[in-house]
């Protein structure tokens, strides 16, 4: 195997990286921040089910991404993971809240620009319309399991204690699923580009045969598992004060919420489920787990009257959907003009 | 891994139980304080009474070792991080409510007052309203624990009694200073009233507290 492969596969990896320091704490943050699970459970726990996510069921979303726009060389997928994570980094500083799908996706259609490819408007519409559903799904799923548990909790009159015991579980419970759904949703975002070039021949481990796909989908997974280990906690840390005025109910339905949106858009059985009984059912795209979260926090704002909710946040996101795909695009274009003419490295076919 | 779940299981259990208990001893003080007076006014200091008084002061041992491991667990568990700290202020003001009791029933051993055969019904009635003042609190904070929707209403019972208990120790401390008692026996008298209607202030006070903690507590 080529060792060039690694080096183009860095860019790819480095967005990985930074997806599991910032996403992750998305997934477990709030467990974490409202000190009901222990940060190195919550990583151990999210860093296995991020692998398995996005080994076992990242393909749907990413063949999407590859719809958009087939990268067929590898300086060229470099070049794309690269601007994305450039743009991420960028959008982090301005404290916008930032998605890596919208930097991937401007990367994508920023490659499609260079090199000539036509954009398939369709695909772009459908991809850019789940960046608006998904915090809108997520606040709706958001109310309507707080005004569940709320109801439940009135009802079922459960001890303080062993409520607290449920609710601990619970946050585990979703802290494994969140990172499943994240790997399975968000892989496609650092890997999906580099999937054509992928030089690696299938392996048999105990009757299950991983493919060339699956074995990069875990290398992803492994970088993001190492963000999650390496940086995660200082991101926790960083958004702690939010987290602290979280009771760990309402941190288990945001951590909840988000996950099953995640999921919703990056599981293939179950579109295939509604699908089967003409029920109807969305792209498989990866989506922001930041702006799934936001969407969370603002439902249950809702469902508790409306009060102390920062709507300039939805500015930011709305800011978020045209600037990170549009710096991400422009880095691309230019980046790739300098890799084909000053390198020397062909960056399509 | 089924091991660690049975283990947190029965732990959460373990604790709910204490939590119970403990609050089964706030009730028993007030149920045997309320004897122990009636006894005191009709035997003054007798076996009987003694048997009452070494009651109300075994309560209120059980109840502080109950509180400690209550309280030992909360940490060493690191069980409700973000309601932690009112639980805690919620066991310490039921403890100081047992300790109460048991330090009035104690001062009545000790001083042995005399009180006239006139003050014994307002007596009996005052002690009634505080020790009911004390169980509405009891069942107040156990509602907070299982079914914190119904605080509310004990709380509120609490307000009325501490209210009515109030206006009994006031109307005693003013038919006392009206009598012809000297002023020594006055005062004594007085000061303990004063000490028994404390403990429906007390329970007042924790009630206060856990109506903000119930608002904390809702999701």
């Amino acid at each position: 195997m080529d060792i060039s492969y690694f080096i183009f596969l860095s860019s790819g990896l480095f967005l990985g990286w930074s997806l599991g320091a910032n996403d992750a704490a998305n997934v477990f943050g709030t467990a974490v921040g409202t000190k009901m699970v222990r940060f190195k459970t919550a990583a151990a726990i999210a860093s296995l089910f991020v692998i398995i996510g996005a080994v076992f069921a990242g393909a749907g979303a990413s063949r999407t991404l590859d719809e958009l726009g087939s990268i067929n060389t590898l300086p060229g997928a470099f070049m794309v993971a690269l601007s994305a994570a450039l743009a991420v980094y960028m959008m982090v500083n301005s404290s916008i809240p930032v998605s890596t799908t919208q930097a991937i996706v401007g990367s994508i259609v920023g490659w499609n620009f260079y090199s000539g490819h036509k954009t398939d408007m369709g695909i772009l519409t459908q991809i850019i319309s789940t960046w608006i559903i998904c915090p809108i799904l997520a606040g709706c799923i958001a109310i309507s399991l707080y005004l569940l548990i709320k109801c439940f909790i009135k009802r079922s009159k459960i001890h303080l204690i062993r409520q607290d015991l449920y609710t601990r579980l619970g946050l585990i419970a979703a802290c494994a699923f969140g990172a499943f759904a994240l790997g399975a949703n968000n892989i496609a975002n650092v890997m999906g580009v580099f999937v054509e070039s992928a030089p690696f021949h299938p392996i048999t481990i105990s009757r299950i045969t991983f493919n060339s796909t699956q074995i990069l989908f875990f290398i992803g997974g492994l970088a993001i598992s190492s963000g999650i280990f390496t940086y995660s906690r200082k991101i926790i840390k960083t958004i702690g004060k939010g987290v602290m005025s979280m009771s760990p109910m309402i941190a288990w339905i945001v951590v909840i919420s988000q996950s099953i949106v995640l999921f919703i858009f990056a599981s293939q059985g179950l579109k295939t489920l509604l699908t089967q009984y003409n029920l109807p059912s969305l792209p498989l795209v990866p989506v922001s787990s930041s702006q799934a979260v936001i969407g969370a926090i603002i439902g249950i704002g809702i469902a508790k009257g409306g009060r102390g909710i920062h709507w300039e946040i939805l500015g930011k996101i709305a800011l978020g959907w045209i600037t990170t795909p549009l710096i991400s695009a422009l880095i691309c274009f230019i980046s790739l003009f300098f890799l084909e003419n000053v390198f020397n490295l062909v960056v399509y076919h | 891994m089924f091991h660690i779940k049975f283990s947190m299981f029965s732990r959460t259990k373990s604790l709910e139980n204490k939590i119970d208990l403990f609050h089964d001893k706030i009730i028993d003080a007030a149920m045997t304080f309320k004897k122990a007076i009636r006894v005191f006014l009709a035997e003054q200091r007798s076996d009987e009474y003694k048997k009452l008084s070494k009651q109300i002061k075994q309560i209120e041992h059980d109840a502080d070792s109950l509180r400690r491991d209550i309280e030992n667990n909360l940490y060493a568990q690191n069980l409700i991080p973000d309601l932690r700290a009112d639980v805690l202020e919620l066991v310490e003001n039921i403890d100081k409510i047992i300790n109460r009791f048991d330090e009035v029933a104690y001062k009545f051993y000790i001083e042995r007052p005399d009180f006239p055969a006139e003050y014994h019904m307002r007596m009996i009635e005052l002690c009634e309203q505080v020790s009911d003042c004390a169980e509405n609190m009891a069942i107040a904070s156990r509602a907070f624990f299982r079914d914190f929707s119904t605080v509310r209403d004990f709380s509120q019972k609490v307000y009325f009694i501490e209210h009515e208990s109030d206006l009994t120790s006031g109307r005693m401390k003013e038919a006392i200073f009206d009598s012809d008692m000297p002023l020594a026996n006055k005062l004594q008298l007085s000061s303990l009233i004063s000490e028994v209607a404390d403990i429906a202030d007390i329970a007042e006070d924790c009630v206060d507290e856990l109506l903000i903690f119930t608002i904390k507590r809702d999701i």
